[in-house]
C-alpha cells in the first residue's frame, strides 16, 4: 500500500512535467496545426542554454530562465515569420517536412557546439528529501512541480484574459473574420508559436536542473510530448494537463508493477487505443479550443 | 505516361549494366543501396504520394521484413529464395493490420498513430528478447551458399542482380498499380476524399490496396537488407531511415514513379559525398531539408512538369483540364 502511494506520487510529479513539456505543443499543433516534430529539439534548446546561462554566465537560476524565455521567444517567432509563413496554407505535410529539417538540424548543430556529455543546470535550492508522510519526494522536484503550475496557470491567464489571447482565439476560429476586424494574423501566429517556444524551453531548463539537459533528448520529448496531447486533445489545456498525469500514472504504476523495460510502450498503446476509440482525446467535446 | 514507362525502362536497362562497367567493391556497394533505397521510396510513395496521407510508420514495414527473414534463415534455416518473398508477405500481412487500424484516421493523426506504430514494433524488437535477441540484434544471418567460392567482387554482383530484381518487381507492381482502375480510384481520393465517396469509391478499400502493397515492396527489401548486410538490430525501425525515405519521395517528387527513383540516386550520393563533412553532415542535411520545402514543394518532377507547362501553354491548358492524371504523364 505505502509503494503504491509512492508509485502514485512519482507518477504525478513526472505527469506534471509531461504536462509542461506537451504544453507548448498543445498550442503549435493544436491551434495552428502544425505537426512540430523540432518540439523536443526546442525543449533542448532551453535546457542546454539554461546550462550556458547559469554555469558559464553565472546567472542565478530565475535570472537564467528569463534570458532563455526571452531569447527562445525571438527564436521561435523568426522560425515562425521566416519559415512557417511560407508554408501556411499547404496543408500538415509541409509543416511535417519542414519541422523535420529543422529538428536535425537543431539537434545536430547543438552537437556540434557542445558535445554529448549531459549538461547540469545549477537548480535554486538544494536535492535534499523531502517526506510528506510515507511519501518521499526531493524538494527539488516539489519545487519543480510548483513551477510547473505556475507556468501552466500563466500561460491560461495569458490566452483567456489579455488582449493578445483573445486576437488567438479569434484568429485560431476564423482568420479571414480575425483579420476583416484587423487583427493582425501573421503576429499573432508568430506570437502562438514564440509562446510554444517560450513554454518548451522553460521546461527543458526547469527538467535540466532535476535529471540533467542532454542534445539527443530532443526526439524522446517530441514523442512523449505528441502521446500527452493525442490522449488530452489538441488545444485544450486541461486535456494536456490530464493526459500528462494520466501517463506519468500509467508509467509509474506499469514500472513499479509490471516490467520497467516495457515503460515507453505504454504511451504508444495509449495513443493508438485513443487515436481508434476517441479520436479527439480522452476529455475534448470535439469543439473545445485553449 | 509514354516518357515514365521510358524512363522506368532506361532506368531498369542502365542499372542492369551497371556490374558489368563498375569493377569497384566500394561503388558497387553504393549502386547496391541506391537500389534498396530506389525500392523503400517507391513503396513509400505509393501511399504518400497515391493515397495522399503521410506515413511516418514505414519502417514498421521494412523491420517486419528484416527481422523475418533473419528469424527464419537463422532459426529455422531457409534458403535466401524463399526468405526474402516470405519477409514480404509477413510485411503485407502486417500492412493489414496496421492499415486497419490507422487509415479510418486523417492528417495529423494519420501521421502521429503511424509513428507510434513503428515505434511500438521497435520496442518489441528491442525487449522480446527471447524472439529477437534485444537490443544486441540478430548477427550472421547465412549468405547464400554459392557465394562462399565467388569472392567478395562475386557476392557484391550477386547482391546487386537481387536487388535489381526485387527494383524491377517493386516498378512493375507499382506501375500496374498506378494505372489501374484501383490506382485511379486511390488517386481519386488523394484529389477529394468526398468526390471520390460520392461516385462510389471506398476510400479504405483503395488507400488500404496502396498500403498493403507498399507494406510487401518494403518488406521484401528490409528481406534483401537483412541477408545483404547480414545483421538486424532494433535500429531497422529507427526514425533515421524513415527520414531518408521521406526526403528521397519528396526531393523527387511525390505522386510520381519517377520521381522516387531521383531521389534516391540523389539522396544516396549525396550522404556517400557529404561523409567527407562528417560532423557537419547532418546539419547541412537539416538544412537541405528545410530548402527543398520551401523552393521545390512539389519536387524536381513537379518543378520539371511546371517549366514544361510554361515552354507549351497549349499544352497546359490541356493538362489542367486533367489534373489527377496530368501529374504521371
Amino acid at each position: 500500500m505505502e509503494l503504491l502511494l509512492q508509485y502514485l506520487a512519482n507518477g504525478l510529479v513526472t505527469g506534471s512535467f509531461y504536462a509542461l513539456s506537451a504544453l507548448g505543443l498543445t498550442l503549435i499543433l493544436g491551434l495552428m496545426r502544425v505537426v512540430n516534430f523540432a518540439h523536443g529539439e526546442l525543449y533542448m534548446l532551453g535546457g542546454v542554454m539554461g546550462w550556458w546561462a547559469t554555469t558559464r554566465l553565472g546567472l542565478d537560476f530565475f535570472t537564467g530562465l528569463l534570458l532563455v524565455a526571452v531569447a527562445m521567444g525571438a527564436f521561435g517567432w523568426l522560425i515562425d515569420r521566416f519559415l512557417i509563413e511560407r508554408i501556411r496554407d499547404q496543408g500538415e505535410e509541409a509543416g511535417i517536412l519542414l519541422t523535420i529539417g529543422l529538428s536535425i538540424f537543431l539537434a545536430n548543430t547543438a552537437l556540434l557546439a557542445v558535445g554529448t556529455a549531459p549538461l547540469k543546470v545549477e537548480a535554486p535550492i538544494s536535492a535534499g528529501p523531502a517526506f510528506l508522510g510515507p511519501i518521499v519526494l526531493t524538494k527539488l522536484r516539489l519545487f519543480a512541480v510548483a513551477v510547473c503550475a505556475l507556468l501552466i496557470v500563466g500561460a491560461w491567464l495569458t490566452i483567456h484574459k489579455t488582449r493578445l489571447g483573445r486576437s488567438m482565439r479569434a484568429t485560431f476560429q476564423d482568420p479571414m473574420a480575425a483579420r476583416l476586424v484587423g487583427i493582425r494574423t501573421a503576429n499573432v501566429y508568430a506570437a502562438t508559436f514564440a509562446m510554444g517556444t517560450v513554454i518548451a524551453s522553460m521546461a527543458g531548463m526547469l527538467l535540466g536542473s532535476i535529471y540533467s539537459a542532454q542534445v539527443s533528448v530532443g526526439g524522446l520529448v517530441s514523442m512523449k510530448a505528441f502521446v500527452v496531447v493525442i490522449l488530452g486533445g489538441m488545444g485544450s489545456f486541461a486535456g494536456a494537463i490530464a493526459g500528462g498525469l494520466l501517463l506519468g500514472v500509467a508509467e509509474a504504476l506499469w514500472g513499479g508493477y509490471v516490467a520497467t523495460g516495457w515503460v515507453d510502450i505504454i504511451g504508444f498503446a495509449l495513443v493508438i487505443l485513443t487515436l481508434v476509440f476517441r479520436p479527439y482525446g480522452l476529455f475534448s467535446k470535439r469543439a473545445e479550443r485553449a | 505516361m509514354k516518357f515514365e514507362r521510358n524512363f522506368l525502362f532506361g532506368f531498369l536497362a542502365l542499372a542492369a549494366l551497371v556490374p558489368f562497367v563498375v569493377r569497384d567493391q566500394y561503388l558497387l556497394h553504393i549502386a547496391i543501396i541506391v537500389l534498396f533505397y530506389a525500392v523503400l521510396a517507391t513503396s513509400l510513395n505509393l501511399v504518400v504520394g497515391y493515397v495522399g496521407e503521410f506515413s511516418l510508420g514505414h519502417t514498421a514495414f521494412l523491420g517486419t521484413g528484416a527481422y523475418a527473414a533473419a528469424i527464419l534463415s537463422t532459426q529455422h534455416g531457409w534458403p535466401m529464395w524463399a526468405t526474402v518473398p516470405v519477409a514480404g508477405a509477413l510485411a503485407a500481412a502486417m500492412g493489414v493490420v496496421i492499415g486497419a487500424i490507422t487509415l479510418r484516421l486523417q492528417g495529423p493523426f494519420f501521421v502521429i498513430v503511424t509513428l507510434s506504430f513503428a515505434e511500438v514494433l521497435r520496442l518489441v524488437a528491442d525487449n522480446w528478447i527471447g524472439l529477437t535477441n534485444g537490443p544486441m540484434g540478430i548477427a550472421g544471418i547465412p549468405q547464400p551458399a554459392m557465394l562462399a567460392e565467388a569472392g567478395n567482387l562475386g557476392a557484391k554482383q550477386f547482391y546487386y542482380a537481387v536487388a535489381w530484381g526485387v527494383l524491377a518487381i517493386a516498378l512493375y507492381l507499382s506501375y500496374r498499380f498506378v494505372h489501374s482502375n484501383a490506382g485511379r480510384a486511390a488517386v481519386a481520393i488523394r484529389e477529394n476524399r468526398f468526390v471520390a465517396q460520392s461516385i462510389g469509391v471506398r476510400p479504405l478499400t483503395y488507400s488500404m490496396l496502396a498500403l498493403v502493397l507498399g507494406a510487401f515492396l518494403s518488406g521484401m527489401a528490409g528481406g534483401f537488407y537483412a541477408h545483404y548486410i547480414s545483421f538486424v538490430g532494433p535500429e531497422m525501425f529507427r526514425f533515421a531511415f524513415m527520414i531518408s525515405m521521406i526526403i528521397m519521395v519528396l526531393i523527387g517528387g511525390k505522386g510520381t514513379l519517377v520521381g522516387p527513383l531521383i531521389g534516391a540516386l540523389l539522396v544516396t550520393l549525396l550522404e556517400e559525398y557529404l561523409r567527407e563533412t562528417k560532423e557537419l553532415r547532418l546539419s547541412i542535411f537539416g538544412l537541405a531539408v528545410i530548402a527543398i520545402v520551401l523552393f521545390l514543394p512539389q519536387g524536381l518532377m513537379g518543378f520539371a512538369q511546371r517549366r514544361r507547362e510554361r515552354r507549351m501553354p497549349t499544352a497546359a491548358s490541356t493538362k489542367l483540364a486533367t489534373p489527377a492524371t496530368g501529374r504521371a504523364a
